[in-house]
C-alpha cells in the first residue's frame, strides 16, 4: 500500500477491537458467498400488513396517494410547456423546432428521453 | 462539496462514561455520529462502501465513506461502484451497514473491548420491523452495545426547532430527505403516524434527473457529470420556481431576465493553435521551389522526347534506306534479302514506315486532327471517294461487290457524323443566341433580370427535385422522407411499386371462378408490363435539367454571389453539420430550464414517472388523515408548516409551499411556512439533545428487553419525544 493511503487510513481495517465478532470471522471466506439480505420488496411482504388493522400506519399505507392535480405537460427536451404530442416517438414537445429536433434524434435517444418520465418501451 | 465530510479520528472517546450515549443520523445520504449533549456531530460522513481492489497488491480493500478522489487513483474500481445499505430509505444490507458502523467507531475513536454507551439511531418513519430487529441484533451481536433508542429524524428536528421557537407544539414537518420526502402532523409534540404521509421521491432523484438531462443535453460532455460534480451544481444552481409555467415563459421567450437566470459553466478549454498566414517571403520561397521543380520536370519531358525523336527518325531513315536498297534487289531475292532484317515482305517495311512516321508526328507535337480534317474537307465529293456505291451490281465482280459494300457502310457513317456535328452546331447558335436575347434583357434591366432569373432556377430546381423523389421514393404523399422513414413501401420507386402490385393480384387472382386469362390480347400485355424491362428510365439528363445547367451557368456569370445548389432532392444533406472547428462555446454547459426544472420534480414528481402527490399536496392529505377532523386544529397546524431535510435548501420552496398549501386549503385559513435552522443537521441536534436529557433511558431498550419480548413489541416500539 502507498504511504499517502495508509497515512489518510482510507482502508477499513480488518481487526477492529471494540467488536464482538470480527468481519473474517462472520465471512471466513473473504466477501459472503451468495445473498443473504432481502430486498425491500421482499421485506414488505414478510411484514404481513395485511393481519394488521387497516388504521394502523405501517411502511405501506402512509404512501401518499396519487396527486390529484391535473399534470402538467411538459416539453421532454425543453422543459417548455408543451402543448403537443409526437405520435410517432411519443414524445411531448413545445414548438415545431423541437419537433424539428425530435424527428432526427435517434431511436436511442428518444428511449432515454422517454425513460426520464417512465414511458419508455420496456422489453421483457 | 457543501457537504465536508468530517473523518478525522477522535481521541477523547475514553473520556466518556459508559452512560453517555452515541447518537448516531443514519441517514441515506450522509452518515453522523457523535455525543450526546454535543452541539456537532464529531464524524460525519457519505453512507456509502467501496469495495474496490487494490491495484498493486490485488486484495480487495474495504472503502468506507467518501474521500479524497485522487487516493483513490491505486484502486482499481471499475468492478464496484460506491454501495449503499439502504433501498428506498430502509436499511436493508446489514453486511455494508457493519461496514459503516465499524468506520464510524473506529473514527470516533473506540478502543474498548466493545461499545459500551447506549446508542440512539434514527431510523425512516414506520420503519419495517425486520429491519428494526436486524439493526438491533447487529448492534447487541456485534459491537456489545447495552441498550438502543429509535428515533425518527424528522421529528428530532422538530423538537430541536420547537425549543428554539421556530415552530409550535402543533404542527406539520415537511422533510424532503434523500430518496423520500415525509410529512408528519405534530400534536401536542408528539408526532402522529397515523396522519403521515410518505412520496418516494428526494434528493437522489432531482440529482439523478440533472444528471440525465445534461447527458442527453451534451452527449460529447457526458463523462463529465459524474454524481459528484452534478450533485455539487444542483446545490449550487437549482432554485424553486414560483410558477413553474411563467418561469419557463421567461425561457421560451428568450427574454432579458431569462438570460439573467441562466448560468453557464465553462469546461476547460484551450483554443487550437491557430495558424498564422505565411509570410511573403515565405510564399516567394514556395513558390520558387514549386518553379524550380517544375522546370526541372519540364526538362525532363523535353530530354525524353528529343530522345524519342532521334530515335523515330533513325529508325525512319533505316527504313527509308531499306525500302531505296529494296528497289534495287530483284523480286526473286527478296525474301533472302529480308531474311537478315526480319521483314517478311515490302508491304510490312511499309507499314513498318507508316507507323514509325504517325508516331513521328505525333511526338513532335503536329496537329494530329489533320488527317480527319482533310477527309471531312473531302467530303462534299462523295462519289469521288466512292466511287463504287453509284454503279449497279450487276456491272461489278464479286470483289467489287465486297468493296461496294464496305464503301456503302463508310458513307453512312461519315453522314451519320455529319449530321450530328451539324446539329451541335445549331444548337450552339441557338444557345449563343438565347445568351444574347438574355444578354439584351439583362443590359434593359440588370436586377429586374437576376431575380427574374433566379425565379426560373428555383421553379426548375424544385421540378427536377420532384421529378427525383418520385423516381426514387414513390409519389409525392409521403413528403416526410426527410424524417427518415424506412417502411418496406418507402424504399420502392412509383413504377416498381406497381410492378409488385401487378405481381401480387396475378398470384392471388387464381382459383377464383373461372379462369379467363388468355381469351382477349390484351391479357398478355400483364407480361409486358410486369416484366423488368419495363422499369428502364431515361437516366439520360433530360430537358429542364439541361435549362437549369444553363440557368446556374448564367447565373454564376451575372450574380456573384450565387451559388448553385450541388445536391438536389437530398434537402436532408444540407442540414448535416459541417465539421467546423469547435469553439469555446462546444464547452460550455448552459443551465437555463434545468435550474428549476429538476428541483420541480418535489412538486410534481410524475414528471419522472413517480404517480405519487407533490410536496404541497401531501400536507392536505397528511391533514385529511388525522383521525379528528378539528377546524382549529387543522388551522393550527397549518400555521405552523415546518420544513427541513436535504433538498429543502432551493431558495423559494418556502414561499412556493405556501402558495400550493393555500390553494388546498379553505379561505382564509392561516398558513405560516418556515424553515428549519439548520434542515441539515438539525435532526442530529435534536437527537443529541434528546439522548442527554435524564428521562432518555426510560425510551430505551436492552438486549435482554429485546429477546424477551419479541417481535411484536418491537413492532409497536415508538419513542416518546415529549420527555
Amino acid at each position: 500500500m502507498e504511504p499517502e493511503v495508509i497515512e489518510a487510513e482510507l482502508v477499513l481495517p480488518t481487526h477492529l477491537s471494540f467488536k464482538r465478532v470480527q468481519m473474517y470471522e462472520k465471512y471466513p471466506k473473504g466477501q459472503s458467498r451468495g445473498r443473504h439480505w432481502k430486498h425491500l420488496r421482499q421485506i414488505i411482504q414478510a411484514e404481513n400488513y395485511q393481519n394488521f388493522p387497516p388504521d394502523e400506519p405501517n411502511y405501506v399505507n402512509i404512501e401518499s396517494p396519487p396527486s390529484m392535480h391535473p399534470c402538467k405537460k411538459i416539453c421532454d427536451i425543453t422543459g417548455y410547456e408543451a402543448p403537443y404530442s409526437d405520435p410517432r416517438t411519443n414524445l411531448r414537445y413545445a414548438n415545431a423546432e423541437v419537433f424539428k429536433l425530435i424527428r432526427s434524434l435517434p431511436n436511442e435517444y428518444v428511449q432515454r428521453y422517454l425513460a426520464q418520465r417512465n414511458a419508455a418501451v420496456v422489453l421483457k | 462539496m457543501p457537504f465536508i465530510s468530517r473523518i478525522q479520528r477522535q481521541s477523547d472517546y475514553s473520556l466518556f462514561p459508559p452512560s453517555t450515549p452515541i447518537v448516531i443520523d443514519n441517514g441515506a445520504s450522509y452518515f453522523r455520529i457523535g455525543w450526546a449533549g454535543e452541539t456537532e456531530p464529531r464524524v460525519i460522513f457519505r453512507n456509502i462502501v467501496q469495495r474496490p481492489r487494490h491495484k498493486t497488491t490485488g486484495e480487495t480493500v474495504t472503502i468506507v465513506g467518501d474521500h479524497d478522489p485522487t487516493l483513490l487513483k491505486y484502486f482499481d474500481c471499475t468492478r464496484s461502484g460506491p454501495r449503499s445499505a439502504f433501498e428506498s430509505n430502509v436499511v436493508y444490507q446489514f453486511e455494508i451497514m457493519e461496514y459503516v458502523l465499524d468506520f464510524a467507531f473506529d473514527r470516533l475513536g473506540a478502543n474498548e473491548s466493545q461499545i459500551d454507551h447506549p446508542i440512539l439511531i434514527t431510523e425512516c418513519v414506520c420503519n419495517p420491523v425486520y429491519s428494526r430487529g436486524k439493526m438491533a441484533e447487529l448492534l447487541f451481536e456485534t459491537y456489545g452495545v447495552p441498550s438502543i433508542a429509535y428515533g425518527v429524524d424528522a421529528a428530532f428536528s422538530y423538537k430541536y426547532n420547537q425549543q428554539h421557537g421556530v415552530c409550535a407544539k402543533d404542527g406539520l414537518a415537511i422533510c424532503p430527505g434523500f430518496t423520500t420526502t415525509h410529512v408528519i402532523p405534530f400534536i401536542n409534540g408528539e408526532p402522529v403516524y397515523k396522519g403521515c404521509c410518505r412520496t418516494n421521491i428526494g434528493g437522489f432523484h432531482i440529482t439523478d434527473y440533472m444528471k440525465q438531462l445534461l447527458s442527453l443535453k451534451y452527449p460529447h460532455h457526458m463523462a463529465r457529470f459524474t454524481w459528484e460534480k452534478v450533485e455539487d451544481l444542483k446545490m449550487e444552481h437549482c432554485y424553486i420556481a414560483q410558477d413553474y409555467g411563467s418561469e419557463a415563459q421567461l425561457f421560451q421567450k428568450g427574454l432579458k431576465e431569462a438570460e439573467e437566470k441562466t448560468r453557464c459553466w465553462q469546461l476547460p478549454w484551450t483554443p487550437p493553435p491557430t495558424e498564422e498566414p505565411p509570410s511573403e517571403e515565405e510564399l516567394a520561397r514556395k513558390a520558387a521551389i514549386k518553379e524550380k521543380q517544375s522546370q526541372r520536370l519540364r526538362e525532363m519531358a523535353e530530354a525524353k522526347r528529343s530522345s524519342r525523336i532521334n530515335e523515330l527518325e533513325n529508325e525512319l531513315n533505316g527504313l527509308e534506306f531499306l525500302l531505296r536498297q529494296l528497289e534495287q534487289v530483284q523480286e526473286g531475292d527478296i525474301p533472302s534479302f529480308l531474311s537478315e532484317t526480319g521483314y517478311v515482305s515490302k508491304q510490312e517495311i511499309e507499314s513498318a514506315l507508316m507507323k514509325v512516321t504517325q508516331s513521328l508526328r505525333k511526338t513532335k507535337g503536329e496537329p494530329k486532327g489533320d488527317q480527319a480534317e482533310i477527309e471531312e474537307k473531302n467530303d462534299p465529293i462523295t462519289s469521288e471517294k466512292f466511287p463504287l456505291i453509284d454503279i449497279p451490281d450487276n456491272m461489278l465482280t464479286a470483289e467489287q461487290l465486297k468493296e461496294k459494300r464496305k464503301q456503302l457502310f463508310l458513307k453512312t457513317t461519315s453522314e451519320g457524323r455529319q449530321r450530328a456535328k451539324q446539329k451541335r452546331h445549331e444548337e450552339e447558335l441557338e444557345r449563343e443566341r438565347r445568351n444574347q436575347e438574355d444578354e439584351v434583357k439583362r443590359l434593359e434591366n440588370p436586377e429586374l433580370y437576376v431575380e427574374q432569373l433566379q425565379v426560373k432556377y428555383k421553379e426548375l430546381c424544385e421540378k427536377v427535385e420532384q421529378r427525383k423523389r418520385l423516381k426514387t421514393n414513390g409519389g409525392p404523399t409521403n413528403g416526410n422522407n426527410i424524417s427518415g422513414g424506412v417502411g418496406r413501401g418507402e424504399r420502392l420507386s412509383a413504377t416498381q411499386r406497381e410492378r409488385m402490385r401487378l405481381l401480387t393480384t396475378a398470384a392471388f387472382d387464381r382459383g377464383k371462378g373461372e379462369d379467363t386469362f388468355g381469351a382477349k390480347d390484351e391479357d398478355w400485355q400483364l407480361y409486358k408490363l410486369m416484366s423488368k424491362d419495363n422499369d428502364d428510365e431515361d437516366e439520360g439528363p433530360n430537358e429542364d435539367e439541361s435549362e437549369l445547367a444553363r440557368l446556374s451557368s448564367r447565373l454564376q456569370e451575372v450574380d456573384p454571389t450565387f451559388v448553385p445548389k450541388l445536391d438536389i432532392g437530398t434537402s436532408q444533406s444540407t442540414e448535416v453539420p459541417r465539421l467546423r472547428p469547435l469553439t469555446k462555446e462546444d464547452f460550455q454547459i448552459v443551465f437555463g430550464v434545468e435550474r428549476f426544472r429538476c428541483p420541480e420534480i418535489l412538486f410534481r414528481p410524475n414528471w419522472i414517472g413517480i404517480d405519487q402527490a407533490g410536496l404541497d399536496e401531501m400536507a392536505g392529505v397528511s391533514i385529511r388523515r388525522l383521525p379528528s377532523h378539528d377546524q382549529e386544529l387543522e388551522s393550527r397546524l397549518t400555521s405552523s408548516i415546518f420544513v427541513t431535510g436535504g433538498s429543502c435548501l432551493f431558495p423559494g420552496i418556502n414561499e412556493r409551499l405556501e402558495a400550493g398549501i393555500r390553494m388546498i386549503r379553505p379561505c382564509g385559513s392561516p398558513i405560516k411556512v418556515v424553515k428549519a435552522l439548520d434542515p441539515i443537521l438539525d435532526a442530529w441536534r435534536g437527537a443529541s439533545a434528546y439522548a442527554a436529557s435524564s428521562q432518555f433511558f426510560t425510551q430505551t431498550f436492552s438486549k435482554m428487553d429485546y429477546y424477551e419480548k419479541g417481535e411484536d413489541w418491537l413492532r409497536g416500539y415508538e419513542l416518546r419525544y415529549t420527555l
